[in-house]
């Protein structure tokens, strides 16, 4: 006899749980890799622009040079982990064959890509709040948790799904580094991190306000200073409408088996 | 019961075609009835992993049906695979887990709840002689130790439908006889389905009732092994059957 449908929803659900401690596990096993690294890489971005260059930026738009930038170096981080996380994860064991093992389960496709989303969530949000912690300690505290929280967990959520992809999409190394270095990291240094775009001048503030990270960091601004150059609605917004089509993106992959499926 | 009934597979007229123009599964039709141990034997090539594939979701076919136990496995993919346990041909097991872990996160995959899917573990462990190893990473064990694992590993949800493929490639002459004996005592006292391929007719012999050659994506002989092998003189071999349907 087959399992009931409430049964098997409730299996698929046990199961759901237990690719996402799946993914738990292997951010927390390899914490020298998921952990350690952004969060020093953070720390140096505050020491350099915020403890040796900040004596001599002082103030951007009344605000401290170091509580300017940290939100966003945390939506970088964010972004970075999120994304990495779900990208390596998946082509690891795409490439070396035991991704089958829940391919075969009876997961749903939306359930699999939610298990992978959340290893790139908690891996941004461990590396996030320490840097958040200890930054807040020299750059203040945050002006409006809610907004912040919100903005950031939007970010994770777009790169989460946007790493799922990659990772689905990528055959080989050089394609899943060529999506983090060649257009993560060059988006979110011109994404508006070290500078307010009402500061630049033209073309560059046109090229920043085409940047999709900018409104991230700007709405994280907000949050953490109340200061922000575009419309914070507008940007949660879009934030959301890419988060869902990413996601929708991803589990669409998963149901078709895109290069994972002959 | 009308369950009962069911075949554990049916397959009707099934194609792959793979990107290379390769035909692997030319309108491939196959009943294993419940309950049984069933051999699939045939050439490299022939289609065997291509079909397994189908039947637990890792290849998309052109055409075609696959029932388990009577649930489509496309259209009712997820009633379909609860019912499947499959040990493939390639030893791919997550590195980032123990060998225990590797059972206890297979059972959770397929809904056990974490105690179960733990005592599920530790009861799979003593049975493939790996409770010494519960806590070492399956790169680590040896090549005889890695295959018992995945074997285990796809009974930890308790499948009604067993699927190894070539269970025994590479296996010492002692594990593989020590793993027929588990095999045996699996299919009798829990009457799990069991569907082998295997290019070892020897082993299909002493192990499977039924058997069904495949060749170039096509059934091409079945029947009760018993009756493949019976001859005047009682010296026919399942080999003989084999290369007879080959030919």
């Amino acid at each position: 006899m087959s399992a009931p449908p409430s049964d098997l929803r409730r299996a698929q659900w046990r199961g759901t749980l237990a690719l996402a401690g799946r993914e738990t596990r292997r951010v927390l096993i390899v914490w020298t890799q998921t952990i350690l690294p952004p969060v020093l890489n953070a720390f140096l971005f505050l020491l350099v622009f915020g403890g040796a260059l900040g004596g001599r930026i002082r103030q951007i738009e009344g605000l401290p040079y170091l509580t300017f930038i940290l939100p966003g170096l945390v939506v970088m981080t964010v972004a970075n982990q999120s994304f990495g996380n779900n990208a390596t994860s998946i082509f690891q064991a795409k490439r070396e064959g035991y991704i089958e093992d829940v391919l075969t389960s009876p997961l749903r496709p939306w359930q699999l890509a939610a298990g992978y989303l959340s290893g790139g969530l908690l891996r941004a949000t461990l590396t996030a709040g320490i840097v958040v912690l200890v930054g807040s300690a020299f750059a203040g505290g945050v002006a409006n948790p809610l907004l912040a929280v919100l903005a950031l967990t939007l970010t994770g959520l777009v790169f989460a799904s946007l790493g799922i992809v990659a990772g689905i999409w990528a055959e080989t190394f050089d394609q899943f580094s060529l999506v983090a270095n060649l257009i993560i990291a060059p988006l979110a240094l011109v994404g508006g991190v070290f500078y307010a775009v009402g500061n630049l001048p033209q073309p560059w503030a046109t090229i920043t306000r085409l940047d999709p990270i900018y409104y991230l960091v700007d709405a994280a601004r907000a949050g953490f200073t109340g200061f922000h150059e575009s419309s914070v609605m507008a940007s949660l917004m879009v934030a959301t409408v890419v988060a869902a089509g990413l996601f929708a993106l991803a589990v669409m992959l998963l149901d078709r088996g895109w290069r994972l499926k002959p | 019961m009308m369950g009962a009934m069911l075949p554990a597979l049916r397959v009707t007229d099934l194609h792959k075609y793979y990107p290379d123009g390769v035909h692997a599964l030319r309108g491939l039709a196959l009943e294993v009835p419940a309950g049984s141990f069933f051999g699939l034997l045939g050439p490299n090539g022939a289609g065997k992993t291509t079909l397994i594939g189908v039947i637990v979701g890792l290849v998309r076919a052109a055409a075609g049906h696959v029932f388990v136990f009577g649930h489509d496995a496309v259209a009712d993919a997820a009633a379909a695979r609860m019912l499947v346990g499959l040990a493939p041909q390639e030893v791919h097991l997550d590195r980032f887990l123990t060998t225990r872990e590797v059972l206890t996160y297979h059972a959770r995959y397929f809904g056990l709840g974490r105690a179960e899917a733990d005592e599920r573990a530790d009861e799979l462990l003593d049975a493939f002689d790996l409770g010494g190893k519960a806590r070492t990473r399956p790169d680590r064990l040896s090549g005889g130790m890695r295959r018992r694992l995945l074997i285990a590993r796809a009974l930890a949800h308790r499948p009604r439908l067993l699927i190894l493929d070539e269970p025994t490639a590479g296996v010492d002459l002692e594990l593989r006889h020590e793993l027929w004996r588990f095999l045996r005592r699996l299919h009798q006292e829990q009457e799990t389905t069991v569907l082998l391929t295997t290019h070892y007719l020897e082993e299909a012999e002493e192990l499977c009732e039924r058997v069904a050659f495949i060749r170039d994506g096509l059934i091409v002989a079945e029947g009760e092994t018993r009756e493949l092998v019976r001859s005047a003189d009682g010296r026919r071999r399942l080999e003989d059957a084999y290369l007879e349907a080959m030919h």
